[in-house]
Order: structure tokens, then sequence, then C-alpha cells
């Protein structure tokens, strides 16, 4: 973690003619087809297993799609029935859109913030400490989501969790309280797993813009009698807008799909209607209900939710490099 | 550059301690939990009752060898397959230019962000369709699908910077492009293909919305990440079984992200993907 600046090994100037520019004419042919018979398996893997599926994800959600047609093959078109549905839906306007896009402004918000800070921490530390609290902090971002999950639901486990006999023990609450009827709760759980996970990702990244940015500057904003504070905003940010850039719409687009981290707590699975998301909305309709066109039609709205987050992404990165 | 007073370092100190406490607290009471012969009847913070009960029941009862065997399989051959098709990918990208190169990157990068819930629904119909619900074929075969835009992105990097001088000095001493292949590129992005085939492997290995649809009821065929749910009761859930559990999933995990931190920050800038 010294040196590793995040924008890894650019692609140099030096090789911008291929091996193809300078073959003999003879195998010129053979050069410009090359490259695709590289790419041939992998584009075959991708056009079959994701984009045929992200088609066929669209048409199931214009159909009335249920387990006879998935037996059958046979095509139910209903139009935009299913589209109607989800719109004009209590359940989307009051619980699931609001546990989607508050949840994931929040927890992006505390993961960055969160991130920056502790990055800030690890740049001001010396060798020892630093790679002590970096092994630390990959330790968090190794953890699963699945058994990440499953910890803190022991943690706040009603019954027997840790948290709630700390909280008995301090005389703070006199009965065992269930942390996962509730639905703010809930989402504390959830935020909280979601920021412990995450962070590191930020942290790890935002040092490595930290510790390339040029000791001069600091110095010399320093001698221009800029404060700390002043310094961070003023110089570093600046320095790092980037950086910050990609980390932001990257958080944003993971903390959009959060699945196996609602999913997997008491009641996320569906049975607490409160605390659906998209994503487990989307779930739960498909195969719980066998309503695959319902759920199909709640999961391209999810998908055009996160494409128009990665055009802005693209963009980004497009500004940074050449590809 | 700046005094640091005591009241600072002191500061430092317990903002590291604290940090410490937070990042490592979960890790920590799955281990404890993992080892108590009592977890959660007691509310102490070290095993109150120490022994390894928990693991031999998960390993033998539990079911668990047959899980860690499955998962082996699947992150195996996730590994193989999707390692093969990204080295040749990222090749392709990093060291020519051709029309559409552009538009390839564009849609390796795109398609990383589909969420996997809108894929989950016509690739379990496509995966009944060919008759592969409830086999780990059927699993490695979206696995490589979901690995495979990751490692390509990832290892074109890698790709990138081993020098093209290498290459020509090859060409001239008369290789063939295959011979330049394997005997100048191949060991040079070694390196890259042992981080990429890491992520893969932890891909497969945590992956859980795709195993609990694909596999169904066959229970033989579960993989970790799912067989973990058979420790929950209707009634009360067997704690420390879970943990035990848990642990056995967590660890390989945690070494393989220690053992590639230092190529991470660099990799995941430019590939942009979390684990």
């Amino acid at each position: 973690m010294t040196s590793t600046l995040p924008v890894a090994v650019p692609a140099g100037p030096g090789q911008q003619p291929g091996p193809g520019g300078r073959r003999p004419l003879g195998k010129s042919l053979l050069a410009r087809v090359r490259p695709w018979m590289l790419l041939t398996p992998a584009l075959l893997v991708l056009a079959v297993l994701l984009l045929w599926p992200l088609v066929r994800v669209g048409l199931f959600s214009l159909q009335d799609y249920g387990l006879r047609e998935i037996v059958s093959g046979e095509p139910n078109w209903i139009g935009l029935a299913n589209y109607v549905e989800v719109f004009t839906s209590e359940q989307l306007w009051a619980v699931v859109l609001p546990n989607t896009v508050v949840f994931a402004v929040l927890s992006v918000s505390f993961t960055v913030v969160f991130g920056t800070a502790v990055a800030v921490l690890l740049a001001s530390l010396g060798r020892v400490w630093r790679t002590i609290v970096s092994s630390a902090i990959m330790a968090a971002w190794a953890m699963p989501a699945v058994t990440g999950t499953y910890v803190w639901v022991w943690i706040f486990d009603a019954d027997r969790g840790v948290f709630n006999h700390v909280l008995q023990a301090l005389g703070l609450q006199d009965a065992p309280v269930n942390w996962f009827t509730d639905r703010w709760s809930f989402y504390a759980i959830v935020l909280l797993n979601v920021v412990h996970h995450g962070f590191p990702f930020v942290a790890i990244t935002v040092l490595a813009g930290l510790l390339g940015v040029p000791k001069e500057l600091l110095e010399a904003a320093e001698i221009d009698g800029a404060g700390p504070w002043r310094r961070f905003f003023s110089v570093i940010v600046p320095q790092l807008k980037q950086i910050f850039a990609v980390v932001i719409i990257l958080s944003t687009i993971w903390d959009f799909k959060v699945f196996a981290q609602v999913y997997l707590m008491p009641g996320g699975a569906g049975s607490n209607r409160e605390v659906l998301n998209l994503g487990v909305w989307s779930y739960t309709e498909s195969f719980g209900q066998n309503r695959y066109g319902f759920g199909a039609a709640i999961a391209v709205l999810l998908t055009l939710l996160l494409l128009a987050i990665t055009v802005v992404y693209v963009r980004t990165i497009l500004k940074e490099e050449e590809l | 550059m700046s005094r640091p007073t005591t009241a600072t370092r002191v500061g430092k100190g317990v903002a590291v301690a604290l940090l410490l406490v937070f990042t490592l607290f979960p890790a920590y009471w799955m281990l404890v939990s993992a080892l108590d012969g009592k977890a959660g009847r007691g509310s102490s913070f070290v095993p109150a009752d120490p022994t390894l009960e928990h693991f031999e029941f998960v390993l033998t009862d539990g079911g668990f060898d047959v899980f860690l065997r499955n998962s082996l399989l699947v992150a195996l051959g996730t590994v193989l397959v999707s390692s093969l098709l990204a080295l040749l990918a990222s090749v392709a990208v990093a060291r020519f230019r051709f029309t559409l190169r552009t538009q390839v990157l564009m849609l390796v990068l795109i398609v990383q962000m589909v969420p996997l819930e809108a894929l989950v629904i016509p690739l379990f119909v496509q995966v009944r369709n060919l008759d592969l619900l409830g086999t780990l074929t059927g699993l490695v075969v979206v696995y490589v699908a979901l690995a495979l835009p990751f490692g390509i992105w990832m290892l074109r990097g890698f790709v990138a910077a081993v020098p093209v001088e290498l290459e020509e000095a090859a060409y001239l001493d008369g290789a063939t492009w295959g011979r330049m292949f394997r005997s100048i590129l191949l060991p040079l992005v070694a390196p890259g293909l042992v981080a990429t085939s890491i992520f893969s492997f932890i891909t497969a290995w945590n992956e859980f919305v795709f195993a609990m649809t694909l596999l169904g009821g066959e229970t033989q065929n579960y993989t970790v990440a799912i067989g973990l749910r058979s420790f929950f009761g209707q009634h009360s859930n067997d704690w420390g079984a879970i943990m035990a559990a848990s642990t056995i999933i967590t660890v390989p995990v945690m070494v393989f992200f220690i053992v590639v931190q230092r190529r991470l920050a660099s990799g995941l800038t430019s590939g942009a993907v979390k684990g």
C-alpha cells in the first residue's frame, strides 16, 4: 500500500501500432482477424449469458409470464400491463422506492465520508500502523456478503444477540427488543452492514490518491496560512476529483442493488412487506409468487436506474483516460 | 510539516483503536461464537466454554464437507474457463487496434453493472430449458459469465503493461505470434492472471442468488453460501454451527484478499468492480 497509484498501468503511447502494423503483407489478413479470433469466445459467452437474458427480461416484462408459460414456452403478451401495475402500486411509492433510493443515498454518503476519513487517518500514520490498520480493513472487505449478513443478524438477534445482552446489562432496556420487525431499525442494521463492507474500497482507493498528492502543494498551502480543513477541501479534494467521482458512482451502483444483505435478514425474504427494496421485490414476486412477468418489469426498472448511473460513470472514466 | 501535539497523538490513537474495533468486531464475534460451546447463552466477549464441537458437527453431520467440495468444484471450473477466455480477450483489446474496439470495451464495462436480479429470471428459464437446473454445471456456466467482464477489464491493464519491445524482439528472433504469446506474454502476465483467478474464485465462492435459484431443492449439490441456510431451524437457529460454518467460508477469502491487497488498489480502479 505504499505507492500504488490508482491510475493503474496506463496504456502508453508506445504501443499504438499492434503487431499487425509491422508484419509482412501476406499476414496482414491474419493480423486483422486475430483480435476477433481472440475475442470471439468471450463475446459469445457475454452475448448468450448476459445480453440475450437482458433482452429476454424485457420481453418477459411485457407478458403475463408464469409457471405455465415457462413450461410451454408459449408467449402470452399483455402489453404494458405489468408496468402499469408497478407504477400504480402503493407498494412501489410508499415502500419499495424509498427503501431503495433513500437507503442508497444514505449508505453512499456514510460510506464515502467514513472511507475518506479513514484514508486521511491512514495517510497520517507511520508505516507499521498503516500496515496493521489496512490489513484489518482488508479483513472487513473480504467478509463475504452472506456470512457478513449472518454475523450482523446474530449480533442483533432478538433472544440471544450480544447487542440486546449489552443493552440490558447496561440497564438501557428491560426486555430484549426484536430489531428486525421495525422498518427503520431493520434498515439501520442493513446500513451498518453495507457501510462496514463498503468503506474499505473507498478508504484504500482514496488513500492511494492521497499519497500521490505532491507534498509541495500542501506545504505551499500551509505557508499561505491554510488550516488542515482548508488544505483538505481546497488542495486535496480538487486533486482527487476523478477518484471521488469513481468511488461515489461505484458505491451508488452497488448500494442500489443490495440483495443478500436484505434478503437474508429475518423477514427480509418477502414476509415483511415493509422492508422490500426493488431487487428483493422483483425476486420474491418472481420466484415466490411465480409472477415472472411482473418481477421482470420491476427488474427492468432497476436495470434502467442503474444504467443511467453507469452512463455517468463511463463518461467520467472516459474523461480520465483513453480506454 | 505540522507539529504533532500530545493531544493530536492521543486523538489519533483513540481513532485507530475505535476503527480497529469497528472493523474487526464482526469477524471476531463470528470466531468467538464458533468456538463457544454455549454460544449466545452468556454475554461474555471471550468463549465461555472453548470447544471445537461446532466445527466437528458442521463438517460431519452438518454436511458441510459436501458443500465445501461442491463450492471448490464450481469455483475451480469458473476460474479455469473464465481466466482462459478473459486472457484471450484482454490480449485482443490491449494489443490490437481494431474497429469497434472501444465499443467492445464499453460493452464489457456496462454489462458489469447489470443487476443480478434482472438476470436471474431469464437465466433460470434458460438453464431450465437446458435441463441443467440443480446441477453444478449450470452454476459454472452462469458464474463464468459473471466473472468474465471483470476478468477482461483487469487483465487488460496487466497485458498493456508488458513492453511491446519484448514482443518485437521475439518477432525479430523469428518467433510466430503463438510462440511469442506462450514464451513472452504469458509468463509476464502470470501475476495478473493469478489476481484475476482469485477474483473469479471469490465471485463463485460467495455467490448466493443464483445458487439459491438454480439449485432449488438439490441439497446434495448445495454450495457453501446456501448450505449455511440448513442450520436455520423453524423456531431456533443453531448459531454456534452457523458461525463455525461462516468461519470456514470466510477464512479462505480473507487469506486471498490479504495476499492480493497490493494489486487490489491499482487493479480495482482500472477494473472497477467489487469482489
